[in-house]
């Protein structure tokens, strides 16, 4: 990266973290000196254009911007909704690079021209993201269409400078703020993750291990890897094609029922999260496909296609059985149990009081249908948590519960698309009418 | 409203407790239940029981039909026996008893779900009157006292706690295998719901009393279990905690009491009525009961056992590597250690209605 662009990159997030910070300190300073009460001012409007300063930010500068902008908008218990709402579209408005970009990074990486590598390198992508972009092509003398998927050539670079920018402005921030929010943990989160996600060979490891986890069970598919034309910043797979999770009218014409596409969906996530402690953290819609598959006894079941592995994670030890303990606790109004289960994942509250982690517990029953939480993570119940969580002093969440909340939180978008509930629970319960299995 | 007579109760009374000296706290865990003067007192119990006695006393005065009775031979013996857990755990072998006793506090957290349970209006479906039985107070309390009991509620741990707990200071805080909730879930997938076995009845009414029957059959064949977990986790040879985890064990089977003689008065209850069929016509409700029941109990002693022998065995193959030398010669000394049982012949399964007379009650 030249010179000149790190400056400019230094200078363009340095302004907008000022904007943003005095946007928020001169009408408290305002607000002080005409012994106003801060906490009564109406917030939302300054989070609102905020939002949007860094949205478009973000699509201008790409690179660690646009993730940063898509982890604030995925932490709805750090921010407020107004910032997730519009920072979450950072995901669908990721501009392509040109093909001119692109193509030396596939040739570098595996040391041969082009159209000596693949039939038809389709110029134009087919998906952009934040890292990379993806290419239709066809394997060399072959009918076999694959998904190339490709980074972007100096991402590895810009985000080593943001990162620097960000770490930064971050420490400026918590000096000159005496209540500042915990920003820096963050970054460091968001720099774990992104490391792993620009490693293009741990992508392929995830994908290959989800797809082991699965390979006695019809109702996943993992996209086929072709190693020999694959690297760090590069991968080639089979292509997939199925039907959008959320395309409830083809879903039905296929012969499949939404509602139990996704109980299936739900059983295949809870399967990753509590039973096997490992998953695919983005179950955004354009990352799964569902096709209708015959199984041997002829009945037709939903097979769902995973993509995207960047995002996957490898959740502590015992943290499955402690999320569902905690989830059964709180929907059995189990206090006790749930304050020893939100510990047990590694919540801390400040002075080792249990009863701010009691109010999230309430909290989520509060919100949830007939003011009993059962295993459902829709919106509103998120939100509740992640807004109890906020406005208590809970001073560490551990961060794999948030990716998972997240995880669930998406599944409830997908089964309210389809007009359907996403039952953590109900995934794994025993059938209500089994008498070897009900207590 | 503490005169016998009663039959009616509200869903308070059935939920309240009995005046306590000191509540229960096992393993550091705030358990259901206390002590008074006579002992440990079951949760729940003030009003529960002397009802539950009512509505059976009221029964059989007025029906011809007995309380419905699983027989004690017909529930076979725990697997792993005694000494076959002994076995485990002296040779290091500890991963097949946790995961056992982890999986019975998950499946006992479940039957909270029996809350869930949809109930259709039973009037509408019975010719006789329901009328101040325990059958029209299944949602007026009862499951509900049932689901409190085995999931906890509030401060309190129920069965799932209680179990939890007895597993960690009988066996010191043993690490809880990562696959455990893999494991009740597979078994869940490997499972296709029974078909209809009545099907001119409404499903709804068919659906709740399959898993009232089913679930009757689990309370009765958990009674090996309790016997079990007493004597192991009582034994000083391999527990830490050999009096406090066998105590422990100890009130959560009496806790259960109350849960069999529900749901055996209720099932009775409906099989001394008159089912209506969805097309108007008339189902004796003894031959309902009696249909789901054997299928029940012919699920439990066959399929389950084998189930639970295959489990156990990969369990202790899995585990014993590495701690002991000789895997598969320790797997042979496991199966020497089985309590030996038949399985009843199948003519054993099928209603001996005439047969009760001795104790006056349907048998099986």
């Amino acid at each position: 990266m030249h010179l000149a662009e790190r400056l400019y990159r230094t200078s363009r997030t340095g302004f907008l973290a000022a904007q943003v910070y005095l946007s928020y300190k001169v009408p408290r300073m305002v607000d002080r000196a005409r012994r106003a009460d801060y906490k009564r001012r109406n917030l939302s409007p300054v989070h609102e254009r905020n939002a949007g300063k860094i949205y478009r930010t973000a699509i201008e500068l790409r690179g660690l911007m646009i993730k940063l902008a898509q982890v604030i908008g995925t932490r709805s218990d750090v921010f407020p909704p107004e910032y997730i709402r519009i920072l979450s579209q950072c995901h669908d408005a990721v501009p392509p690079r040109s093909f001119a970009e692109i193509a030396p990074v596939v040739e570098q990486d595996l040391g041969a021209p082009i159209d000596r590598l693949f039939d038809n390198f389709e110029p134009r992508p087919i998906a952009a993201a934040s890292l990379a972009q993806v290419h239709r092509a066809r394997l060399r003398d072959s009918d076999t269409v694959v998904a190339v998927k490709v980074q972007y050539p100096d991402i590895a670079d810009v985000v080593r400078t943001d990162i620097a920018n960000m770490t930064k402005i971050c420490s400026i921030y918590e000096r000159l703020d005496p209540q500042p929010m915990a920003l820096l943990p963050l970054l460091e989160e968001l720099q774990k993750h992104l490391t792993m996600e620009l490693d293009f060979k741990r992508e392929v490891q995830s994908a290959e291990r989800i797809a082991e986890l699965f390979s006695d069970d019809p109702a996943v598919t993992v996209p086929r890897v072709y190693h020999e034309l694959s690297s760090r910043r590069v991968i080639t797979m089979e292509f997939v094609s199925g039907i959008k999770p959320t395309d409830k009218a083809a879903i039905t014409a296929a012969g499949l029922n939404p509602a139990a596409v996704v109980q299936e969906l739900m059983r295949v996530y809870v399967t990753m999260i509590l039973a096997r402690g490992f998953f695919q953290a983005d179950p955004h819609p354009g990352n799964i496909f569902v096709n209708p598959h015959r199984r041997g006894d002829g009945k037709v079941i939903p097979r769902f296609v995973l993509m995207d592995f960047g995002l996957s994670k490898e959740l502590p030890k015992g943290f499955g059985y402690a999320l569902f303990n905690l989830m059964f606790a709180i929907m059995t109004q189990n206090d006790a149990s749930a304050v020893k289960a939100f510990r047990e994942l590694g919540f801390e509250t400040r002075n080792g009081d249990p009863s701010t982690l009691l109010l999230i517990a309430h909290a989520l029953n509060r919100r949830a249908p007939g003011q009993r939480f059962e295993g459902e993570f829709n919106s509103e119940i998120t939100e509740e948590l992640f807004k109890t969580i906020r406005e208590n002093p809970v001073i560490r969440v551990p961060s794999d519960f948030v990716l998972v909340g997240r995880a669930f939180e998406l599944l409830s978008g997908i089964a309210h698309t389809l007009g359907a509930r996403a039952n953590v629970l109900t995934a794994m319960a025993p059938p209500a009418n089994d008498p070897t299995e009900a207590a | 409203m503490a005169q016998e007579s009663a039959l009616n109760f509200t869903y308070e009374q059935l939920l309240s407790n009995v005046k306590l000296d000191t509540p229960l706290i096992a393993g550091g865990v705030r358990c259901h239940g206390g002590f008074d003067a006579t002992g440990y007192r079951s949760p729940r119990t003030m009003w529960r029981v002397p009802a539950i006695e009512a509505w059976q006393k009221q029964h059989l005065a007025t029906s011809p039909v007995p309380l419905i009775e699983i027989a004690a031979d017909l529930v076979p013996p725990h697997l792993p026996s005694v000494a076959q857990a002994k076995l485990l755990l002296k040779a290091g072998v500890r991963e097949p008893i946790v995961r056992m006793l982890t999986e019975i506090a998950i499946v006992e957290g479940f039957g909270a779900t029996i809350r869930d349970l949809p109930v259709p209006p039973m009037a509408s479906f019975i010719r006789e009157s329901t009328a101040a039985t325990g059958l029209a107070h299944l949602t007026g309390g009862l499951f509900e006292a049932h689901a409190r009991d085995e999931a906890g509620w509030g401060d309190e741990g129920g069965h799932k706690q209680m179990w939890e707990a007895a597993r960690d200071i009988a066996l010191s805080n043993p690490d809880v295998p990562g696959d455990i909730l893999m494991m009740i879930m597979g078994r869940r997938s490997a499972q296709n719901r029974p078909p209809r076995l009545l099907p001119t009845l409404a499903e709804p009414v068919e659906r709740l009393l399959a898993f009232m029957v089913g679930v009757l059959a689990i309370e009765v064949f958990a009674r090996s279990t309790f016997v079990w977990a007493e004597e192991l986790l009582g034994d000083p040879e391999v527990s830490d905690s050999p009096a406090e985890a066998s105590r422990l064990i100890s009130y959560i089977r009496s806790d259960e009491s109350p849960h069999v003689e529900y749901l055996r008065t209720t099932l009775s209850e409906v099989a001394a009525r008159t089912l209506i069929a969805e097309d108007g016509s008339e189902i004796a409700g003894r031959e309902a009961v009696n249909a789901l029941l054997e299928r029940s109990l012919k699920m439990m002693i066959r399929q389950r056992i084998r189930e639970r022998r295959d489990q156990i065995r990969s369990s202790i193959r899995t585990a014993a590597q590495g701690k002991v030398a000789d895997v598969e010669e320790f797997v042979a000394r496991f199966d020497a250690l089985e309590t030996p049982w038949e399985p009843p012949a199948f003519a054993r399964l099928e209603p001996v209605s005439g047969a009760a007379g001795n104790s006056g009650q349907v048998g099986y």
